[in-house]
């Protein structure tokens, strides 16, 4: 029992220190409307996708998804509807620019702890260090550039310009990277509701059978 | 006319006297409580997995090259692709979660004592079995964590006397993890679970020789034991309503909350993740393996703490029946169990910090304590608790078996 309490004791001491360690996020809210993730979509091609790739959506899928025809038709340029949405640079031409291959953004999402809370808080992380360049505080190795110069803006009506746009690219990268959340999502309220009757109906049924019982 | 064709089976097959025998009419002991409940979810569990998992083998691509861009394939573009993967990866920890509270029943309410024996031996070969499928399950997707994990994990084989390299590349097919690696392991993923079949059927051959055990833990007048069907089928179905809701709000709504955020990204050999953690069912015998700091002895020990569960029916050396019903001590040493597992769950989750490491040792030993000191507590409590007085059927039974011990052991001498 002492050794128990003991291992409560040092469990409990160290789950707080290790609480302290991560640095507290930035929440967003995302928006899922087509409109929305259509205007992220948009900010996206035009900051990120000079360098990022998102190698599993296709321009067709902007397209099933309800996007603007004539946004798609611009974003793609001569490519087909059916290429995958690639990088405009070369992926050997940015590793030279910038020292390392901009990652792929289809799963980026899903691929970091945190989230969408986090590339939302990356997007908006970026400050003047005292050197005079942009640092920033959730990735200081990072070696993207300040895309959507926040370090240089000062606060106020700028600053929130900016805070909605950082929200519309990341609600626009969360559906690339669960383009079936809506749907799911839906399904499950169908699942759940489906599934709380025939359970009720099963408890009921079980209670009969087992009232036969002496 | 249907009867008469059960007739013209019955005359060549035993269906009629089958189903009768070990379906509807299976004497099921009728104080069992909802913890009984969870060896049909397993069964349960493992049908779902084997049904979707042979629909996203039609998808899915062993090939290193490929894997990870046939699992983005099938959450985006096959037709509801993405419940069948996301009901396949929450289905892999709804089995474990299912056979650790079945495992834990038997061990709360002594079921594994005899006649139960091979019941839980059985059980420890399904674990292990379940345990070695979803580890090479784990490896299919080929992300950071899947290529890592089995990295880790192979080349614990390295601690095998005297071929250790060899074995380990034997395992891998290759010097490093790669694609030699990832078809054995998608060939044997699709093989096991029918292995795991096999082993069922003859867990349940001894269930039904044997028959359920109780919370009581003695045997029942055959007015106590009612038929399997309706009663057992119709709560069965109710636990497996509830069972699904909890299921279905994983799939649904937090389907991403058990895969690491590592495994969607690509495997890549030449970047080690800052992290490397196993899914949460392996973390408590991680965490042990860690605790030992020399890689033999943490091998040793990881292999002992998952095998150890087996000794149970020798270790526990009290005749008093009912496990933890009747038994306050063991009752108490069942708790503190239950929550070393999730003190080491949590050390096996969490980097590991000079902190963390003595807590995983402290947990290390109370883990094989809890075991080691099973014999003599038991004999001690047995003797405290006979003095004490127990109810009249208990002190009936613990005689009749001690009487039924001897008589065999008279035989035996004279036979």
């Amino acid at each position: 029992m002492k050794t128990l309490i003991k291992i409560l004791l040092l469990c409990s001491i160290s789950l707080g220190a290790w609480a302290n360690e991560e640095a507290a996020l930035d929440k967003v809210i995302l928006e899922t409307d087509v409109k929305s993730v259509e205007r992220g979509a948009d900010a996206m091609i035009g900051a990120c996708h000079a360098c990022h790739s998102m190698k599993y959506v296709h321009y067709r899928d902007l397209l099933t998804y309800g996007m603007d025809k004539q946004k798609v038709d611009g974003w793609r340029g001569d490519q087909p509807l059916d290429s995958a949405v690639m990088a405009q640079m070369s992926e050997s031409d940015a590793a030279a620019s910038f020292g390392k291959a901009p990652p792929d953004l289809s799963l980026m999402v899903k691929a970091r702890e945190g989230g969408a809370n986090y590339l939302y808080s990356y997007l908006l992380g970026y400050y003047m260090t005292k050197e005079g360049v942009p640092g920033n505080h959730y990735y200081p190795e990072t070696k993207m550039p300040d895309v959507l110069n926040v370090s240089s803006i000062a606060e106020g009506a700028s600053h929130s310009e900016v805070q909605a746009q950082a929200r519309d690219i990341v609600s626009f990268l969360a559906w690339v990277a669960d383009p079936h959340e809506q749907e799911r999502l839906r399904l499950g309220y169908y699942v759940m509701a489906y599934l709380l009757v025939l359970t009720v109906m099963l408890y009921f049924v079980k209670k009969q059978v087992w009232s036969n019982l002496k | 006319m249907p009867g008469r064709i059960i007739e013209w089976i019955d005359q060549r097959f035993p269906l009629t006297s089958f189903v009768k025998h070990d379906l509807t009419g299976y004497p099921t002991p009728r104080n069992i409580s909802y913890w009984w409940n969870f060896g049909f979810l397993a069964g349960i569990v493992l049908v779902m997995q084997v049904a979707t998992g042979i629909f996203l083998a039609m998808h899915y691509k062993a090939d290193i090259a490929m894997s990870f861009d046939s699992i983005q394939h099938i959450m985006r573009d096959v037709n509801y692709g993405w419940l069948l993967r996301y009901m396949h990866a929450v289905g892999a920890s709804a089995f474990f979660f299912v056979i650790f509270v079945h495992m834990a029943r038997t061990l709360y309410y002594g079921s594994y004592r005899a006649p139960r024996e091979l019941m839980w031996w059985t059980g420890q070969g399904l674990l292990l079995l379940l345990m070695a499928t979803a580890f090479m399950g784990y490896l299919l997707p080929w992300g950071q964590m899947s290529f890592w994990g089995a990295t880790v994990i192979t080349n614990l084989f390295r601690a095998t006397p005297f071929f250790g390299d060899q074995v380990v590349i034997w395992l891998r097919g290759d010097y490093t993890v790669g694609d030699a690696t990832l078809t054995r392991f998608f060939s044997l993923h699709y093989l096991m679970p029918f292995v795991i079949f096999g082993a069922v059927f003859i867990h349940l051959i001894a269930l039904h020789t044997v028959k359920s055990s109780n919370p009581s833990g003695i045997n029942l007048a055959d007015k106590d034991n009612i038929p399997f069907h309706p009663y057992f089928t119709a709560k069965d179905l109710y636990g497996l309503g509830i069972f699904l809701i909890v299921y279905s709000v994983f799939v649904f709504f937090i389907p991403d909350s058990l895969i690491e955020p590592a495994n969607n990204i690509p495997a890549n050999p030449m970047q080690t993740p800052n992290h490397i953690v196993p899914e949460w069912y392996f973390l408590p015998f991680y965490a042990i393996l860690r605790s030992v700091p020399n890689m033999v002895g943490g091998v040793l020990a990881m292999g002992l703490s998952v095998m150890i569960f087996a000794f149970m029916p020798y270790l526990d050396r009290s005749r008093i029946p009912g496990g933890a019903r009747y038994r306050p001590i063991y009752k108490l040493q069942f708790y503190l169990f239950i929550v070393d597992m999730f003190v080491l769950g949590w050390v096996g989750y969490v980097p590991p910090t000079s902190q963390t490491i003595v807590i995983g040792q402290i947990a290390t030993l109370c883990y094989f304590a809890s075991f080691f000191f099973v014999p003599f507590i038991s004999k001690m409590e047995e003797g405290w608790l006979l003095k004490k007085g127990l109810p009249a059927e208990v002190t009936a039974l613990i005689e009749k078996e001690t009487q039924d011990k001897e008589e065999r052991k008279l035989k035996r001498l004279r036979g």
